[in-house]
């Protein structure tokens, strides 16, 4: 098992959480959502965000609308779905049952190291 | 200088250098083939585009600026390799596949390489693995395999365990290289250039490879495990049994490919060896001249000879090899064809040679030399065999042998020992002998003149006569099936020795009026009218002489003599005589005379 393996599969195990939690107040189109992941570093290289955006949008949670731009091509807004809001509340309310958890495991961890 | 493409790129019109264009283009297609339909590949490489046109937008100051390799570089870099394309992919993975993450990529696995497969890839698979020449590997099998067959087995279990090289990414881990978009470009092109009936697959293997895990999480998902796992069943059923059928017809193709290939080289040494003929000089070989009567070259005799026992075996050897490598390019129908024509010209001319040797013994002819045998009644003839001085001196007894001998000059001579005696009676106060010569030819004169060119002695020394145990003639004659008959005809009364040596050139049987058999040899026979009278042979035993013993009171039968007694009668035979006894009567027959006695 390789570490990077495994920071990979964490990082990108709640990059579709994330992507949806950026989208909660504001529509936003790719590189906006680009700038705020790569901002935390939860993104390496862009690529990865098309399929998943795709991906979302064919599950219903999101929806896009098109937007001209002043340099470059019309630029695809996304937007949370009515679902995707839903979607977007569970993962929320799992996620810090998650954060929770590996806090409760990881400091008794250090504990015992102690 | 670079010469420049324009592209449209989501609508936006650029200047690109054509290298950089390229190196564009594969990008875009290695992440193309990263998807498949269902996933909505057409979208989400319309996005990539759109957003590869607004990094492009940023690095270009004016209308006038091209993209350059530089430019794409960097954009590649921004947006990714295509293996992190596959990123959601892999988050249901319970194992994540290391050849997906960039850096345990250049980790080797050891996968089957059916591409250059000979049996199973098992070999390529393994020279992959450990970075050697393939062929190392294979010599090590076959080490093996005279070592008790073990590597036969362990061969097997490595065809069943490992797994073989079916996508892309796995023909690429497999050498060792990083999974990255230049090298699965690169296999992709390989496909193109090798076989373009594969393409298809190769493509649906990137991008299945791509998928398959998708696929697999979805059949899960759908509670058709139960469906998967019983397919999987059957499907490895079918493949154990193709497997077998593979593995035998493997073994029947390397069969075949041992008996072409060990046959046509024993053939091509045997075409040198004896094509060879006129210009080395191999002791032995000078028989094949001789015999071939015919006179036809004997290297086109080899040639032939070699073509029509060759090419069947080259496509035994061809057709092994064709079972054994799937993909063997094939000698096409033109070569093919000739050499059929070449086999069938081959034989005719064989056939034509064959019947121009039969012929050349197609007639038999002889010669008969007749002198006189000074020799009168009473007299003693002693008959005897001589040897050559340059073969076989004082060997007697191999009739019909043949060889081609050299005299102390070097000529060369055929030498035959196929001699016989036949020995007649004659009323004539004087004997004779007759020598009769006798060859085959392809007519009746060529075979009367090579009759007459057999060179055959003999010698009389007052009452002994020499015979020469052979004949020769020249080469040039050729073999031609050539005879020496000697004919003696005795005078009645005159006494015959046959020296011992003479044993096997006599007749065994009185045939065409021979009266001196073998058993005769070595003995003083004396002539008579058609017939001999053996005079120092051991009498002979009749070989119908048993021994009767009766001995019972009435009758006696032994070697003294007969008695038989009845009531008044008596009979007896002995050595004293016969003496019967009747009622009345006495009759005695002995020595004194015949007696009759009454009472």
């Amino acid at each position: 098992m390789k570490i990077e393996n495994t920071k990979a599969q964490m990082r990108k195990g709640v990059l579709e959480y994330c992507i949806l939690s950026v989208l909660k107040d504001d529509d936003a189109y790719v590189a906006e959502i680009l700038d705020t992941l790569k901002n935390a570093k939860l993104l390496v290289v862009e690529g990865t965000i098309y399929p998943l955006l795709t991906r979302l949008k064919n599950a219903g949670l999101l929806n896009y609308r098109w937007e001209e731009s002043t340099s470059g091509p019309p630029r695809k807004y996304y937007g949370l779905t009515e679902t995707g809001k839903l979607f977007l509340n569970e993962l929320t309310i799992t996620w810090s049952e998650l954060q929770n958890a590996v806090n409760i495991v990881t400091s008794q961890k250090n504990k015992d190291n102690e | 200088m670079n010469k420049t493409v324009n592209i449209n790129l989501a609508g936006i019109f650029f200047h690109i250098d054509e290298d950089a264009y390229l190196k564009l283009q594969r990008y875009l297609e290695a992440i193309k083939r990263s998807f498949t339909d269902s996933q909505g590949r057409s979208e989400i490489i319309a996005d990539i585009e759109a957003r590869i046109a607004e990094l492009f937008n940023e690095r270009v100051k004016n209308d006038r600026q091209v993209i350059s390799i530089k430019e794409v570089d960097a954009v590649i870099t921004i947006m990714g390799q295509p293996e992190d394309y596959l990123v959601d992919d892999e988050i249901f993975e319970d194992e994540p596949t290391p050849s997906y993450s960039k850096k345990s990529s250049t980790n080797k696995k050891l996968f089957r390489d059916t591409d250059n497969s000979y049996i199973g890839g098992v070999s390529s698979g393994l020279a992959h693995y450990f970075g050697i020449d393939t062929i190392w590997i294979r010599l090590a099998w076959v080490l093996l395999i005279f070592g008790a067959g073990t590597g036969i087995l362990l061969y097997i279990l490595l065809w069943i365990l490992v797994p073989e090289a079916k996508t892309t990414a796995e023909k690429i881990m497999m050498t060792g290289a990083p999974v990255n978009i230049s090298n699965i470009e690169k296999k992709i092109k390989d496909g193109f250039e090798t076989v373009t009936e594969t393409v298809g697959d190769v493509a649906k293997n990137v991008s299945s490879s791509v998928s398959d895990a998708v696929k697999h999480v979805d059949f899960e998902k759908q509670g058709n495990k139960i469906k998967s796992t019983s397919k999987g069943f059957f499907d490895t059923i079918g493949n154990i049994i193709m497997f077998f059928f593979k593995v035998f017809a493997k073994f029947i193709g390397v069969i075949l490919i041992l008996v072409g290939a060990t046959s046509l080289i024993a053939l091509i040494v045997g075409l040198f060896s004896v094509g060879a003929v006129n210009f080395i000089h191999i002791p032995g070989l000078d028989m094949i001249d001789v015999v071939n009567s015919g006179n036809t070259p004997v290297w086109l005799v080899s040639l032939l000879a070699f073509l029509t026992a060759g090419i069947p075996l080259f496509f035994i050897f061809y057709l092994g090899l064709k079972i054994l490598i799937n993909n063997l390019k094939s000698i096409g129908n033109i070569a093919k064809y000739s050499l059929f024509g070449l086999w069938i010209m081959s034989i005719i001319g064989l056939f034509i040679i064959g019947i121009r040797q039969a012929s050349e013994h197609a007639f038999n002819e002889s010669v008969v030399e007749k002198n006189e045998l000074y020799i009168t009644k009473n007299d003693t003839l002693k008959i005897k065999m001589i040897g050559s001085d340059l073969y076989r001196k004082n060997k007697y007894g191999h009739r019909d042998s043949f060889k081609v001998i050299k005299d102390d000059n070097g000529n060369k001579s055929i030498y035959r020992s196929d001699v016989r005696i036949i020995v007649k009676s004659t009323t004539d106060t004087i004997g004779s002998i007759s020598i009769e010569k006798s060859a085959d030819g392809r007519d009746h004169d060529k075979a009367r003149e090579r009759a007459k060119n057999i060179n055959y002695s003999y010698q009389i020394n007052r009452n002994e006569l020499l015979l020469d145990s052979y004949l020769t003639t020249s080469v040039d004659n050729k073999f031609s099936d050539q005879e020496i008959i000697v004919y003696l005809n005795l005078p009645e009364g005159i006494i015959a020795n046959f020296y011992k040596n003479t044993k096997s050139y006599l007749n065994y049987y009185s045939k065409s009026g021979n009266i001196v058999q073998q058993k005769y040899a070595n003995r003083y026979i004396k002539i008579l009218e058609d017939d001999i009278e053996c005079l120092n042979c051991p009498i002979e035993d009749d070989e119908n002489d048993f021994e009767l013993k009766v001995n019972t009171p009435k009758v006696k039968i032994n070697e003294d003599g007969i008695e038989i007694k009845a009531d008044d009668t008596s009979l007896k035979i002995d050595n004293n005589g016969l003496k019967a006894k009747a009622e009345d009567v006495k009759v005695n027959i002995d020595a004194n005379g015949i007696n009759i006695e009454t009472d």
